[in-house]
């Protein structure tokens, strides 16, 4: 029963986002939001049902429930948002929605260094370019972004691929929860149904200390910092030298004289583009 | 001399072709062909006649004694044995006497003829290779080696009539003569095939003797005469495949001379009494040789008649001959046959060559009508010609007389003491071509150098016609006609005393060389076949049938003699009445039966047009099969072509399906 | 904090990661606007960071954490070069439409 349902909730979800695309004219984006929220809503209930026996501790559930509503909505925000600086925005509040759920994941260090490194930095620099890069005033009254904006291309094909897609991963994903629920020994469920911190008797470090398995009181920057640096030195050289990289080809690249080409009108052509 | 010189008879001229051939393509070499070329032929007329010394003549009833002598070895393949081996007997060193001879005589000729031509040193390697050619196949020990030498001649032939390259009618003259020969070649390598099958060896000597032993010859021995005719037939211009020689005067003179009167026509001659015992296998061949030997005489005297182009009248005189010859050799009379041969080589050489005179000092002029009495302008031509003429017509005397009797003669005493009219029949078939010939020979003499003087030139200048307005070249051809120089009269000269003389002096000498050529019998004593019958009990009009046909032979060429004097020097619009009243014949004779149109219309039409249809197909097919194949990968293209639209986005869509499509697979697997 | 997110699935963080990167995709395929088709790859990257801290989390293993880093790092760099070079096909054509760079066509 389970996979019918993944993939009529793709279906209805597909459905729900096409409707949400940008396109000219009248635009049925609130139905649409609300068929997707009702996918989403419908699919968590049915998941619902497998859910093992909480024992009362349902806050990082209703946390996850939260932040996943806000990331999902931001997300399409972000892609159907006529606006190119309001899709910043939104990926913004994307962004601190994954670190709310990292945080409920127990990952805070990884949490904030996406705060500070994307939301801070990385949406920062999009909107900067974003802003540089503005055509020239727009021609419709009322419609400030830019005409490449108003529709989406071949919202379609890209959408069904997207869900196919979303449809096959869902499948992947859930596919022990399906096939055996009723397994014994170590199963997914019994694994998923324990507490997730609590080292399991057999990951217990009798030997040489293994890297990353460290105590179970050890903060979590301490041992993702023991990791990082223990296991994956060469890793965090490439790193830096990466990033170093970047920054001089960056600077590099956008010093260059470039002519400009022959002015050319931007193609203005409605939505089934190419 | 040491027989090991003959080595040098064909591999001189083969290496002054070589040398000349250099000539051609350095200009400053160009005087030294000539010399070469006429040394080397020298050269081997030398050593013929060195060499001559030692091979002996044929005695009474036995064959002359033949020496082998191996040059290198050339194809050895299992059973089959042909080398580059020579064969040196008596009938050799006729031929090489021959070949070697005139070549020689007609090489200083062409010397002066060609002077001034571009093509001069390529003219004398192609005389050169000629030689070689011919000298090869009448030295050849092997059929395989003759045939080598049978395809050089049709080569070198090629080559020289189509001398003139850039004249359409000399490309298509060359043409045609290399094709008819082909086409006798065809019979000539199909009864090589053939012999090789029955007897197990090409080797002369061995085929020979074998031939000999045959009892009772099969099928297979019966058809190889004819193949062998067939090739005879197609180089020896006899019907059917004699259409290519009067178009072969297309070429110059010295060309016309050597090739396509001495020699290269007689190759057919002599292949034929060389293999005489094969001949003998079926019963019809030889009988089959002498009629169409008989009937192209009659037939190529006929069409003479009413030829109006000088080398023509020659070139079809040439066929009648050959038919002579033919004739000879049918009869049994190899002796006849060798002896016409050899005779007709000096005076038609003679004749093509001051022919050549004529075209030379008139720019080119060829038609009788249009020139008369050049007597007092070239009085050594005029003379010279007249002697050949004689020869030709057999006056009494002459050599042509002498080589002429002895084959009607032997006709004749076939035909009446062997009791086969037939043979008969066709000796009265020779008369009334020699009468034929007495006449139309002399219509040609009378008309270009007796009678007023009165001429018109054409205006070609080595060959090809020169434009009328040509503002540097000042041509000074239309100019008064003059005798030859003293270097080109004189192997005249010598042609003429051998016209004159060759026969009386060589009736015995060729009589000796000859295999089995006792005169007055015509039979070896190997093949005594109708040694019987040649007897002297054999009688016409009372008297020896030899010293009967004499006499005949006489009246006929006096008789045609002077009815060509009659109409064509005392009383010519007598000549004009006489055509005007049988307007058909002289139409029928003068378009030569309308056989080249004939031909055309019933084999060259059909075979072009096959050839088309085999070009259209393969144009449309073949290569429409191949364009195909090269069009396919471009149609795959042009349906892939929309797919890349250039846009970004359009890729990562591609991408996008690809992955999802892959997971797919794999999870619906797993 | 640690013991609190015993009764989470781990099905449901796949979800909503496939969901964001799916989102990513199709906001990628969909957008004409250069600088947001960028931004949707790195939605595409929010979704796999959090598929990665997921599975670190349920297999008691940190390299998937030690791996985001790396994910941020590479992302970071791939963003300051692909603006730049945005900025440079921005002088060529005063425009941020991708189907003004077609010229690989066919």
């Amino acid at each position: 029963m389970m996979p019918y349902g993944l993939y009529i909730a793709s279906v209805l979800a597909a459905l729900a986002l096409y409707m949400t695309a940008p396109r000219r004219g009248y635009s049925p984006a609130r139905l649409g939001m609300l068929l997707g929220a009702m996918t989403l809503g419908g699919l968590w209930i049915a998941l619902a049902k497998h859910l093992p026996d909480l024992a009362g501790q349902w806050t990082p559930l209703v946390y996850y429930y939260l932040f996943s509503v806000i990331a999902i909505g931001s997300a399409v925000r972000v892609i159907t948002h006529r606006r190119p600086v309001l899709s910043a925005l939104w990926f913004v509040l994307v962004v601190l929605a994954t670190a709310g759920l990292f945080v409920v994941l127990s990952a805070t260090f990884v949490a904030f260094a996406m705060v500070i490194i994307y939301a801070g930095a990385i949406v920062v620099t999009y909107v900067f370019v974003i802003m540089l890069a503005s055509p020239a005033a727009p021609d419709a009254v009322g419609d400030d972004s830019p005409t490449y904006d108003r529709a989406a291309r071949e919202p379609a094909a890209a959408i069904a691929v997207g869900f196919l897609m979303l449809a096959v991963l869902l499948t992947v994903a859930f596919e022990p929860l399906v096939a055996n629920p009723r397994a014994a020994g170590p199963s997914d469920q019994r694994v998923l149904s324990r507490d997730l911190t609590q080292r399991p008797p057999e990951l217990t470090p009798e030997g040489p200390p293994e890297v990353g398995k460290q105590a179970a009181s050890v903060d979590n920057i301490e041992r993702v910092g023991l990791d990082l640096f223990r296991g994956h030195p060469l890793g965090l050289e490439l790193a830096g030298v990466i990033l170093t990289v970047s920054l001089i080809g960056a600077v590099v690249l956008v010093r260059r004289p470039i002519a400009p080409e022959a002015a050319e009108s931007p193609r203005d052509t409605d939505v089934r583009d190419e | 001399m040491d027989l090991q010189f003959a080595i040098l008879i064909p591999w001189l001229p083969a290496l002054a072709a070589a040398l000349c051939g250099v000539c051609c393509v350095k200009r400053g070499l160009r005087k030294l062909a000539a010399p070469t070329c006429i040394l080397s032929i020298l050269g081997g007329f030398l050593v013929t006649l060195g060499i001559s010394g030692r091979v002996g003549p044929a005695g009474e009833g036995h064959a002359a004694a033949q020496h082998v002598i191996e040059a290198f070895r050339w194809i050895g393949v299992g059973a089959l044995q042909a080398n580059m081996s020579y064969l040196i007997d008596p009938l050799t060193i006729v031929m090489l006497v021959v070949v070697t001879g005139i070549g020689t005589l007609v090489a200083i000729y062409a010397a002066g003829y060609m002077a001034g031509d571009r093509g001069y040193a390529r003219f004398f390697t192609g005389v050169s290779l000629f030689i070689f050619a011919m000298t090869t196949l009448v030295m050849a020990d092997n059929l395989v080696l003759l045939y080598l030498g049978w395809e050089g001649v049709g080569l070198c032939s090629y080559l020289l009539i189509g001398f003139y390259y850039q004249k359409p009618s000399a490309v298509a003259a060359a043409k045609k003569a290399f094709i008819v020969n082909r086409i006798g070649d065809l019979g000539f390598a199909l009864g090589i095939f053939l012999i090789y099958q029955t007897f197990g060896t090409v080797s002369m000597a061995d085929v020979l003797a074998q031939a000999g032993q045959v009892e009772h010859p099969t099928a297979a021995h019966q058809w190889i005469p004819f193949l062998l005719m067939a090739g005879a037939f197609g180089k020896s211009a006899q019907l059917p495949l004699y259409v290519w020689l009067p178009d072969a005067m297309e070429g110059p003179s010295p060309v016309s001379a050597l090739i396509h009167a001495a020699t290269m026509v007689t190759a057919g001659v002599y292949m034929i009494v060389r293999l005489l015992p094969v001949f003998e296998l079926s019963t019809y061949a030889l009988p089959t040789v002498a009629i169409v030997g008989a009937v192209t005489a009659l037939f190529a005297a006929t069409i003479a008649l009413c030829q109006n182009d000088l080398k023509r009248v020659f070139a079809y005189s040439t066929i009648s001959q050959l038919g002579y010859m033919f004739l000879g050799v049918g009869v049994l009379s190899s002796m006849g046959a060798i002896f016409h041969l050899f005779t007709h080589a000096f005076f038609k050489a003679l004749l093509f060559l001051t022919a050549g005179s004529v075209m030379h000092a008139l720019a080119g002029q060829l038609d009788m009508r249009k020139i008369s009495g050049l007597r007092t302008k070239m009085p050594i031509t005029c003379w010279l010609m007249f002697i050949g003429c004689l020869a030709l017509g057999g006056f009494p005397y002459t050599a042509g007389f002498f080589s002429k009797d002895t084959i009607l003669a032997e006709t004749m005493v076939v035909g009446l003491g062997g009791h086969a009219p037939l043979y008969t029949i066709l000796a009265v078939v020779g008369l009334i071509t020699a009468l034929l010939t007495a006449f139309y020979t002399f219509r040609l003499w009378f008309r270009v150098f007796l009678g007023p003087t009165e001429y018109e030139t054409a205006n070609e200048h080595h060959g090809y016609p020169v434009p009328a307005h040509n503002g540097d070249i000042q041509v000074q051809h239309v100019h008064e006609p003059h005798e030859v120089s003293w270097l080109m009269n004189a192997p005249l000269v010598v042609l003429a005393a051998g016209a004159l003389l060759a026969g009386v002096v060589g009736e015995h000498w060729i009589a000796s060389m000859t295999p089995g050529s006792v005169p007055g019998s015509a039979a070896t004593a190997a093949h005594g076949a109708e040694a019987g019958l040649h007897d002297s009990a054999a009688t016409l009009f009372g008297m020896n049938v030899h010293a009967a046909m004499m006499l005949i032979s006489s009246v006929v060429a006096i008789v045609g003699i002077g009815a060509a004097g009659y109409y064509h020097w005392l009383n010519r619009p007598a000549a004009e009445d006489v055509a005007r009243r049988y307007p058909a014949v002289v139409h029928l004779l003068a378009n030569k039966y309308y056989v080249d149109e004939i031909y055309d219309r019933l084999i060259v039409t059909p075979l072009r047009t096959v050839g088309e249809l085999c070009y259209a197909l393969d144009r449309l097919m073949i290569d429409g099969l191949v364009a195909l194949v090269g069009f396919l990968p471009r149609l795959v293209g042009l349906a892939v072509q929309p797919a890349q639209r250039g846009v970004l986005q359009g890729y990562g869509l591609g991408m996008a399906i690809g992955v999802a499509i892959i997971i797919l697979v794999i999870v619906a697997v797993t | 904090m640690n013991s609190s997110a015993d009764s989470l699935i781990l099905g449901h963080f796949l979800l909503t990661s496939s969901v964001l990167f799916v989102l990513g995709l199709v906001g990628f395929l969909m957008r004409r606007n250069l600088i947001i088709m960028f931004l949707c790859t790195e939605l595409m990257f929010q979704g796999v960071v959090l598929a990665l801290v997921a599975f670190a989390r349920f297999h008691h293993n940190d390299t998937g954490q030690t791996f985001v880093i790396f994910v941020l790092t590479i992302a970071a760099a791939e963003a300051a070069l692909a603006l730049a070079l945005v900025m440079l096909l921005y002088r060529r054509k005063p425009t941020l439409d991708t189907s003004a760079w077609s010229q690989m066509k066919g």
